[in-house]
C-alpha cells in the first residue's frame, strides 16, 4: 500500500505536464544517447590510447587539479570574508568574484589577456620583472581554468559557512582555541560537506573549459590543449575520435554528478 | 575565589545592566522569562559580547573594564560554558570533544586525550569515548559537554539552559545527577535558566532577571516568600500587591485597599497567600478586616484545590476545595464575597 501511493499522487498530475516533462527529459537523454549510439566502439579503445588522446587527458587532468588546488588556497579565504566580514564594496566584490560563471568565458579569456597578456596591466611587468610568461603556457591554460572555475568553490563554500552555527564557533573560543584553531578544528571541518561539493563542483568546471582556456592560452597540443580543445579540434579531421574523446569527459562529469548527489547533497 | 560583575551592554538594541557577585563553590541560578537577557549575561561573562561599560573581575583578576582599555578575550580567559543545546563538535569523537580544551590550550596530544579518559570515567561514559556526539542521548550529551568544560579546569563555570534540551521524563533524576557533578566543582557556578524548579531546586542564590534588569537577589527561600516582581510572584503562586502603606492600611497601586495587622510606612510589597483567602455567598460578619465583593472570572482545578481568579479592587486569586465551590455554588461571572485576615497579608519595603 504504501509503496502504491507516490505512484497514485503522480498520476494526479494533469496529463499534459506530465508530457511537457516527458519532452524536457528526452531533451536531455537524446543527446546523450546519440553519443552512445555513434560511438565506434571497435576502435574505441585505440582512438582513446593514441598519443594525442593522452596528452590532451593527462593535461586536462594536471591543468584541472592545478586549478581546483589554486582555487581553494584562494577561494576558502576569500568565501570566508563573504560570509563573514561586512566592509564596504562587499557586495560589489562578490558580484566581480562569481561574474565568470555567467560571463561568456571567450569574454573572460579577453580579459585575462587584457590584465596577463604581453602588454597587459599586470603581463608586462610579470614577463620583465619576475620572467612569467602567462599566454599561450600550461600555466595560462591552469589560470585560465582557475578563473572561470573558482566562483563555483567560492560561492559553495560561502553558503555553507553562512548555514553554520557560529555557536560551535563559540564555544570553541571558551575552550581556549585561538583564531587558527577555531578555523582549522572546528569551522572548516564542519563545512567540509561545502568544501567538497565546492571543490568538486570547481574541478569539473575546470575540465570542461574550453573557451576562456583557447582564448587566453591557444591550443598547443601538450602545452594547451585539454580534451574539450582536443574534441573540438578532432570534429573537424577525426569526428570518431570527438565522440571518444567526448564520451571519456561525459563519463567522467556523471560519476562525478553521482558521487557528489549521493554523499554530500544528501539525496537518498 | 569570586566573580564580581558589573554589567552595561547594548546588545543590537536590548539594554543589558545589572550586577552580580558570586562566591567559590557557590552554585547561583539566573532566572527569568524568555528574553530577559540570561544568554546575554553568560555570553558577556565569557566575553564573547563586550560590554560596554562596567566590570569584569574573577579571582581578583580584571578580565573586562571597558573605561580602562582592559579586555580579555574569550579563549584567554579561565571561564567554561556549557551552551544551552551544549553544542558538541559533530565531526570529533566524544573523547575528542572533552579533549578539546586542553588541546587548544597547548597540551601534549596523550596527556590531553588522558586526562578526557579519566573526565569520561567521572561522568560515566568511557564506553562511548570513540562514539560521535550524535549517537548520545540527550543526558549523555550533557554529561559529555559538562566534562568538555570542566576538563580545562576553569575559575567560573557558565550553564545555559541546562536541563531545556532533555526529554520532561528524564529530568528530574538528570538534575539530581547534575546537581551531584557539579559539586565536586569548587569554582564559581553560574546557571541560567527559565525554569523555576530547577533554579530551586539547584541553586543557592536566586537572580530574577527581566528585561535585562535584576529585579531581585536572594536564597531560593527569601525570593519565594517575599517576591518583588510579577513574574516571581506568578512563579511562587502568591498574590503580589505594590501600594503605599500609611500605619495599618495600605493603599494598593491598581486600586482597593488591604489591612494589616503591623503598621508599616511608605511603599510597600504586599503578599497574601491564594489559600489564606475565604469565599463567601453573601457578606460575612466577624473578625476578618478585609472583606469586599468580587466576581469569579476564571476557575482552575488544579489537584485537590480549585485556583479561583477573582475580579474586584482589588483582583485577587484564592485556592479553594472543589468541596467549597461546590457549596458556593460558585461558577464563572458569579459575584462572591473575598475576606483576608489582616494577620495573613505579608507586608516588606518595596
Amino acid at each position: 500500500m504504501a509503496s502504491s501511493r507516490p505512484r497514485l499522487r503522480g498520476l494526479s498530475a494533469p496529463p499534459l505536464f506530465i508530457l511537457l516533462a516527458g519532452v524536457g527529459a528526452a531533451f536531455f537523454v537524446l543527446p546523450l544517447a546519440g553519443l552512445l549510439v555513434r560511438t565506434p566502439w571497435g576502435s574505441a579503445w585505440q582512438l582513446l590510447t593514441s598519443t594525442e588522446a593522452i596528452t590532451a587527458l593527462r593535461l586536462s587532468l594536471l591543468a584541472s587539479l592545478s586549478a581546483t588546488a589554486i582555487a581553494i588556497v584562494f577561494g576558502v579565504p576569500l568565501a570566508w570574508i563573504f560570509a563573514r566580514l561586512a566592509f564596504p564594496g562587499r557586495n560589489i566584490l562578490r558580484a566581480l568574484t562569481v561574474l565568470p560563471m555567467v560571463l561568456p568565458p571567450v569574454v573572460g579569456g579577453v580579459a585575462l589577456l587584457a590584465a596577463f597578456g604581453r602588454r597587459g596591466l599586470l603581463g608586462g611587468w610579470l614577463e620583465q620583472a619576475v620572467g612569467i610568461h602567462l599566454p599561450f603556457t600550461t600555466a595560462g591554460a591552469i589560470l585560465a581554468e582557475t578563473f572561470v572555475a573558482m566562483p563555483f568553490l567560492v560561492i559553495t563554500v560561502e553558503a555553507g559557512l553562512r548555514g553554520m552555527d557560529l555557536r560551535f564557533e563559540d564555544a570553541a573560543r571558551t575552550l581556549g582555541a585561538r583564531r587558527w584553531t577555531v578555523l582549522w578544528r572546528v569551522t572548516l571541518p564542519l563545512v567540509r560537506p561545502s568544501l567538497v561539493a565546492g571543490a568538486v563542483l570547481c574541478w569539473a568546471r575546470a575540465l570542461g573549459e574550453f573557451g576562456a582556456t583557447i582564448t587566453f592560452a591557444g591550443n598547443f597540443p601538450g602545452r594547451t590543449q585539454t580534451m574539450p580543445l582536443a574534441v573540438y579540434l578532432a570534429l573537424e579531421t577525426n569526428p570518431e575520435a570527438a565522440i571518444v574523446l567526448s564520451l571519456v569527459l561525459l563519463a567522467v562529469s556523471l560519476v562525478v554528478l553521482i558521487g557528489l548527489h549521493d554523499r554530500w547533497l544528501g539525496a537518498s | 575565589m569570586s566573580l564580581e560583575a558589573q554589567i552595561q551592554a547594548n546588545i543590537s538594541g536590548f539594554e543589558l545592566d545589572l550586577w552580580l557577585t558570586v562566591a567559590s563553590g557557590e552554585l547561583v541560578a539566573v532566572l527569568g522569562p524568555n528574553g530577559a537577557g540570561k544568554t546575554s549575561v553568560l555570553r558577556v561573562l565569557a566575553g564573547l559580547t563586550p560590554l560596554d561599560s562596567g566590570r569584569v573581575r574573577l579571582d581578583g583578576v580584571v578580565l573586562e573594564d571597558p573605561a580602562a582599555g582592559v579586555r580579555v578575550v574569550p579563549e584567554r580567559r579561565p571561564i567554561s560554558m556549557v551552551f544551552q543545546d551544549y553544542l558538541l563538535f559533530p565531526h570529533l569523537s566524544v573523547l575528542e570533544n572533552v579533549a578539546f580544551g586542553l588541546r587548544s590550550r597547548r597540551t601534549p596530544r596523550a596527556v590531553a586525550l588522558e586526562v578526557a579518559h579519566l573526565w569520561l570515567e567521572r561522568v560515566g561514559l568511557q564506553a562511548y569515548a570513540n562514539r560521535k556526539p550524535r549517537s548520545l542521548s540527550g543526558g549523555q550529551a550533557q554529561r559529555v559537554a559538562l566534562a568538555r568544560a570542566l576538563a580545562t579546569r576553569p575559575a567560573l563555570l557558565l550553564m545555559d539552559e541546562p536541563m531545556a534540551a532533555l526529554d520532561a521524563s528524564t529530568r528530574v533524576e538528570l538534575r539530581r545527577e547534575l546537581r551531584h557533578q557539579l559539586e565536586s566543582f569548587d569554582g564559581v557556578r553560574l546557571v541560567v535558566t527559565h525554569d523555576p524548579v530547577e533554579a530551586m531546586a539547584m541553586a543557592d542564590r536566586l537572580v530574577i532577571l527581566e528585561h535585562g534588569r535584576m529585579l531581585q537577589i536572594g536564597s531560593p527561600a527569601e525570593v519565594a516568600q517575599r517576591p518583588r516582581s510579577r513574574y516571581v510572584a506568578d512563579l511562587v503562586g502568591v498574590n503580589l500587591y505594590r501600594g503605599r502603606a500609611h500605619d495599618k492600611v495600605i493603599a494598593l497601586n491598581g486600586g482597593g485597599s488591604l489591612t494589616v495587622a503591623e503598621g508599616a510606612d511608605g511603599d510597600v510589597f504586599a503578599v497574601v497567600h491564594p489559600r489564606t483567602v475565604a469565599l463567601y455567598r453573601t457578606r460575612p460578619d466577624g473578625t476578618p478586616r478585609n472583606v469586599w465583593e468580587g466576581r469569579a472570572s476564571n476557575l482552575d482545578p488544579q489537584g485537590d484545590r480549585v485556583r479561583v481568579r477573582l475580579e474586584g479592587s482589588p483582583s485577587i486569586v484564592a485556592e479553594v476545595t472543589p468541596a467549597a465551590v461546590r457549596d458556593l455554588g460558585l461558577d464563572r461571572g458569579d459575584p462572591v464575597w473575598i475576606s483576608v485576615k489582616a494577620t495573613e497579608v505579608v507586608v516588606y519595603a518595596a
